[in-house]
């Protein structure tokens, strides 16, 4: 109980004091237990840099560089282990806590024994202005925050497969819509 | 907010007196008390306190959140004072079993009483009177104490079960006291 | 009367004398110092040194940390993008 307090009150009150904003806590110590860990956090300035460097990497670059071009922050921590049980569903607690708060959106999920997939959005003022994915697995586990507008389909297709189009939670009926068959919305 | 890096947050504060000092305010109290109960000696606490945010002060660059700053600072704060009283060799710690009973008769809700059971935790050993302290002060339960102090949450439930029942039976040899 | 509520009252947090975080901060500022000409000079001379040099470096290293940034918005993009597609997967093989 304590925890989810510290939860809310850490997506409540940041130094910064964006409820909104997600902040990928609770995962320290993983990264001695993992045998490859991937711990990247990039900021406006950061991205705005990386921008520029793509700029100039062919297709590949370019790709990545329109992606980012809208966006605010990418904060991505993900550990694979040799063994299970590494870590635990409560680690994830401190960071669906802030994901279950007003302006957050859980648009896709699914679960099996000992796994967890699921995506959520922030929308502000009609737009989406934010993702986050938690993957879990018994020897993988990955969270990505993404902050600013990203456009799904292109971001699907750097893992080499077309994505459908995942309806934005408030989206009349009457506005445009992606193509392709709708995922399932919880 | 997400737009700063969570290496820049705490640049901006190491870099502005007014905003390290504010962080100190904030995490004074639960750090000078650690200290202080542990110790029973408030001026060895507040050194003990400074060295503290003095190291907070330099390890802050790579501190991730509040929460973050939370936990090293009860993680430091604590192994600070297990060590502090493991090269303490001017008054040397007697077991809670051989100390007296407390002389004063003390009844509920007589400010004597917290003065004693104070007594009573700092006369724990090292380890059970962190555990204690981390309990009854910081409300922690014996996870987040097991976490906190990197100990089997065994070993902090048998540490909470028997200080309780040192503290019971220290109080209850006083004739009056029923706990 | 309970013995644990008890405790929590004899130890609840207190503060530490007044002026407890201004000392803190002013042990943070303490650097040695020297009066002597001498020493000021050969300060100043040193810092001065170092200014250039880093001046000279500042633009390979923001080199360094486009390529660093760069090569990190990839990674982290096509990892939410495999998970991304994994979570699709899931959810579609459900449905079928």
């Amino acid at each position: 109980m304590r925890r989810i307090l510290w939860a809310v009150l850490i997506a409540a009150g940041t130094i910064a004091q964006l409820p909104a904003q997600l902040r990928i806590t609770g995962l320290d110590g993983l990264a001695s237990k993992a045998k490859e860990s991937v711990d990247i956090t990039l900021d406006p300035a950061m991205l705005q840099m990386a921008g520029a460097f793509l700029a100039g990497g062919g297709k590949d670059g370019s790709d990545v560089k329109s992606l980012i071009a809208g966006l605010k922050a990418i904060t991505v921590k993900s550990y694979k282990f040799t063994e299970t049980s590494q870590y635990r569903m409560e680690d994830l607690e401190p960071i669906r806590a802030q994901l279950r708060t007003p302006g957050w959106s859980k648009v896709l999920s699914s679960q099996s024994k000992g796994e967890i997939s699921e995506i959520y959005m922030r929308i502000d003022q009609g737009k989406v202005a934010g993702f986050a994915i938690i993957a879990a697995e018994p020897k993988e586990l990955t969270v990505v925050a993404i902050e600013g507008a990203i456009n799904l389909q292109d971001l699907s297709k750097l893992g080499g497969l077309g994505v459908p189009a995942i309806p934005v939670p408030g989206q009349s009926k009457d506005q445009p819509k992606d193509s392709g068959k709708k995922g399932k919305q919880q | 907010m997400l737009t700063q890096s969570i290496a820049a947050i705490p640049k901006v504060i190491t870099d502005d007196p007014e905003r390290f000092e504010e962080l100190v305010r904030e995490h004074q109290a639960m750090v000078f008390s650690m200290a202080c109960r542990y110790l029973r000696n408030r001026a060895l606490a507040e050194e003990i306190a400074q060295d503290v945010f003095l190291q907070l002060y330099r390890k802050l660059p790579s501190l991730e959140s509040q929460d973050h700053v939370v936990h090293w600072l009860r993680w430091v704060t604590a192994h600070r004072l297990i060590d502090h009283s493991r090269h303490e060799k001017r008054r040397p710690q007697s077991p809670l079993e051989e100390a007296p009973e407390p002389a004063v008769p003390a009844n509920s809700g007589d400010p004597l009483l917290s003065d004693m059971l104070r007594d009573l935790v700092a006369a724990l050993p090292e380890n059970a009177r962190v555990v204690m302290i981390l309990r009854y002060q910081e409300d922690l339960d014996p996870m987040d104490i097991a976490q906190a102090l990197d100990m089997p949450i065994a070993t902090v439930k048998s540490h909470l079960q028997r200080s309780l029942a040192l503290l019971r039976d220290k109080l209850s040899r006083q004739k009056g006291v029923g706990l | 009367m309970n013995l644990e509520d008890e405790l929590r009252a004899a130890l609840r947090r207190e503060d530490p004398s007044s002026g407890f975080a201004q000392r803190v901060v002013a042990r943070t500022k303490v650097t040695p110092r020297s009066n002597r000409p001498i020493f000021r000079m050969a300060w100043a001379a040193a810092i001065a040194a170092m200014v250039i040099v880093g001046l000279a470096g500042v633009y390979q290293y923001r080199q360094v940390q486009a390529e660093r940034a760069g090569r990190d918005a990839v990674i982290a993009l096509r990892i939410a993008a495999d998970k991304l597609n994994i979570a699709r997967d899931k959810v579609s093989r459900r449905e079928n």
